[in-house]
C-alpha cells in the first residue's frame, strides 16, 4: 500500500478582500518603487506625488460624503440608475448600494461594478 | 550502516519500485536528527518505500485555467502566473503555490500569461482585444496594448525590453516596451488565428503556432518565415527550451520534440489520450503531458517509456510546465484549479515533507498534514 506524501499545509488561497501584492513583503520593500523604470527626476516626482495624494484624498472624502445620499450612476450602455450609496470596497471595485432603481423594479440591496460606472452625481 | 551527513540529510535520494531487486537496491533515508539510515530494498520490504504523489491544489480561479508560466529563479524564489477565463490572472509563489496577488483590469477571458525572468514584469493576453503589461511586484497595470482581435499569446525577450504578441488577427506584433507609444513591428503570414508565439534562438527568431496547422520560424529582422512545419492536426501547445534549443510541440495524441534552430524532428511519443500540453524537464531526463483524460503522464525522455500517470484533476488539462529548478511541475485545468506535482515523489521540497512512516505517529505529526490514504479522483 503506497503511503501518500505528507504536506506541511495547503497552498494559501486568495484574500477575498484585496488584490494582494503585500506591500510589507520583503520583495516589495526591496524592489519598489523602481520595479518599472520612470524617467522623471526627484523633485518632479515629489510634486507629482503630492498632487496624487491630494487627489486621492479628495476622492476618498467624496466617497465618504456620498454615504447614505441618493446618487445617480451613469454607466456603460446608456444605463442611468439612482440608488442610495452605502460603501465602496477597498480597491474601489464594487459599490454597495440600497434601493437601486432599475427598469425591472427597485432592488433593495445591490453591488455595482465600478468598472462599469462612468460617473456618479449627487447633491451633498 | 549509519551515515552522519548533515548535507545529505536535506535530501531524500531514493527510488521507489515494487520489483524484486537482486542484488538489493540501497536507499539513503534522512532523519530529522541529521543522520541518514541506509535501507536495503527487496520486494515488499516491511517499511513501505513506495510513496504516492500528493498534488497541491491551488484554488482561487472560478473558470478554466488555460495558460501558466514560471519566471526564472530570483533572489526571492521563483513565481508562477496563471491565465484564466475568469479574466483575473494570478501570481503565485512558485514552490508553494501560495497566492501573492491578482492582476485586475482585463474585461474578458485571459488566454495567455507570462512573466519576465526576474519576475518583475508580467504580461497577459485577453479576449478584450488587449495585451497588458503589469508590474509583478505591485500588481499595477503598466501598459495596455490595443489589438484588433482576441490576443492569445504574450512573450518577453530575455532582457524584458520587447513583448511579442499573437492572436486571432493572425499577425505577430513586437512592442518596444521602452517606446510604448510607437507602432509595433508587424509580421504577417499565418492564415489562421495564432495560438502561441515565442522568442527563440537568443531572441533573434520567433516561433509561432497557429490554427492553420503550421508552426513557422521567423527572423525578427527580415520578418520573413525561415522555415515552416505543417501538421495534420492543429498544434495544441508549444514550449521552447533555450538550454539545448529544443522545441516541445503537442498535437492530437502526440508529443513531438524538434531542434529549435533547424526545426528538425528529434523524436515523437504517443500518449493514450489527446494531449493539450507538455513540458520537458530542464535536465531533459523526463517530460510530462496532460490532456483530455484529466490525467498527467510522466515519460522518460530517453527511452520514451511512460513512467507514471497521475489522476487528480476534474477536467481536461490545458497547460503543464516544469518549474525552473525542475523540482515540480504545475498543471492548469478546465476544473479551474492549478495543481503542483513533485518530480521526485516523497522528497522534502516546498510544502512537501519527507517523513518515515514511524514519524507519522510521533509528536511531530501535528505539524504535518497527511492526506487520507484513499484519495478517489
Amino acid at each position: 500500500m503506497k503511503t501518500p506524501v505528507s504536506v506541511l499545509r495547503l497552498p494559501r488561497g486568495p484574500d477575498p478582500n484585496s488584490r494582494g501584492f503585500d506591500p510589507n513583503s520583503p520583495r516589495f520593500i526591496a524592489l519598489c518603487p523602481t520595479t518599472v523604470s520612470t524617467s522623471s527626476s526627484g523633485s518632479v516626482d515629489e510634486e507629482e506625488q503630492r498632487l496624487r495624494s491630494e487627489l486621492r484624498e479628495r476622492f476618498l472624502r467624496t466617497l465618504l460624503l456620498m454615504t447614505d445620499k441618493q446618487v445617480q450612476f451613469d454607466m456603460f450602455e446608456k444605463v442611468r440608475v439612482r440608488a442610495r450609496f452605502g460603501a465602496s470596497d477597498i480597491d474601489v471595485l464594487n459599490f454597495q448600494v440600497s434601493d437601486l432603481e432599475t427598469p425591472l423594479g427597485v432592488q433593495k440591496e445591490a453591488l455595482l461594478r465600478c468598472h462599469d460606472v462612468i460617473s456618479c452625481s449627487f447633491e451633498p | 550502516m549509519t551515515l552522519t551527513n548533515p548535507l545529505v540529510a536535506q535530501h531524500c535520494s531514493w527510488e521507489c519500485s515494487s520489483e524484486l531487486h537482486n542484488p538489493p537496491r540501497y536507499v539513503i533515508w534522512p532523519q530529522s536528527t541529521g543522520v541518514c539510515r541506509c535501507f536495503a530494498v527487496f520486494a515488499r520490504s516491511p517499511v513501505s518505500m513506495a510513496m504516492r504523489q500528493t498534488p497541491l491544489t491551488c484554488s482561487g480561479h472560478t473558470r478554466p485555467v488555460v495558460d501558466l508560466a514560471f519566471s526564472g529563479i530570483t533572489p526571492y524564489g521563483y513565481f508562477l502566473i496563471s491565465a484564466c477565463k475568469d479574466g483575473k490572472p494570478m501570481l503565485r509563489q512558485g514552490d508553494t503555490g501560495d497566492w501573492i496577488g491578482t492582476f485586475l483590469g482585463h474585461k474578458g477571458a485571459v488566454w495567455g500569461a507570462t512573466l519576465n525572468k526576474e519576475a518583475t514584469k508580467a504580461a497577459t493576453a485577453a479576449a478584450d482585444f488587449t495585451a497588458k503589461v503589469w508590474d509583478a511586484v505591485t500588481g499595477d497595470e503598466v501598459l495596455t496594448l490595443a489589438h484588433k482581435h482576441i490576443v492569445k499569446s504574450v512573450n518577453f525577450t530575455q532582457d524584458s525590453n520587447y513583448l511579442l504578441t499573437g492572436g486571432n488577427d493572425k499577425v505577430l506584433r513586437i512592442y518596444d516596451l521602452g517606446k510604448p507609444e510607437a507602432e509595433p513591428l508587424e509580421i504577417a503570414g499565418h492564415t489562421s488565428a495564432i495560438k502561441k508565439a515565442l522568442w527563440c534562438n537568443n531572441d533573434q527568431q520567433i516561433l509561432s503556432a497557429a490554427d492553420d496547422k503550421t508552426i513557422r520560424l521567423w527572423d525578427k529582422n527580415t520578418k520573413e518565415a525561415v522555415k515552416t512545419l505543417s501538421f495534420d492536426a492543429s498544434v495544441s501547445s508549444m514550449e521552447y527550451i533555450p538550454d539545448g534549443e529544443i522545441l516541445v510541440i503537442t498535437f492530437g495524441r502526440t508529443i513531438a520534440f524538434y531542434k529549435a534552430h533547424s526545426l528538425d524532428l528529434i523524436k515523437t511519443v504517443d500518449a493514450p489520450a489527446s494531449i493539450h500540453s507538455a513540458s520537458l524537464h530542464p535536465e531533459k531526463d523526463f517530460f510530462v503531458a496532460g490532456g483530455d483524460d484529466f490525467k498527467l503522464y510522466k515519460y522518460d525522455y530517453t527511452t520514451k517509456e511512460e513512467m507514471e500517470s497521475y489522476k487528480g484533476h476534474f477536467g481536461p488539462i490545458h497547460c503543464v510546465r516544469f518549474s525552473p529548478d525542475g523540482e515540480l511541475y504545475a498543471s492548469g485545468s478546465e476544473d479551474g484549479t492549478l495543481r503542483l506535482w513533485q518530480t521526485a515523489v516523497g522528497k522534502t521540497y516546498g510544502l512537501w515533507k519527507c517523513v518515515l512512516p514511524e514519524e507519522l505517529s510521533s509528536e511531530n505529526s501535528e505539524a504535518l498534514y497527511c492526506p487520507p490514504a484513499e484519495i478517489k479522483a
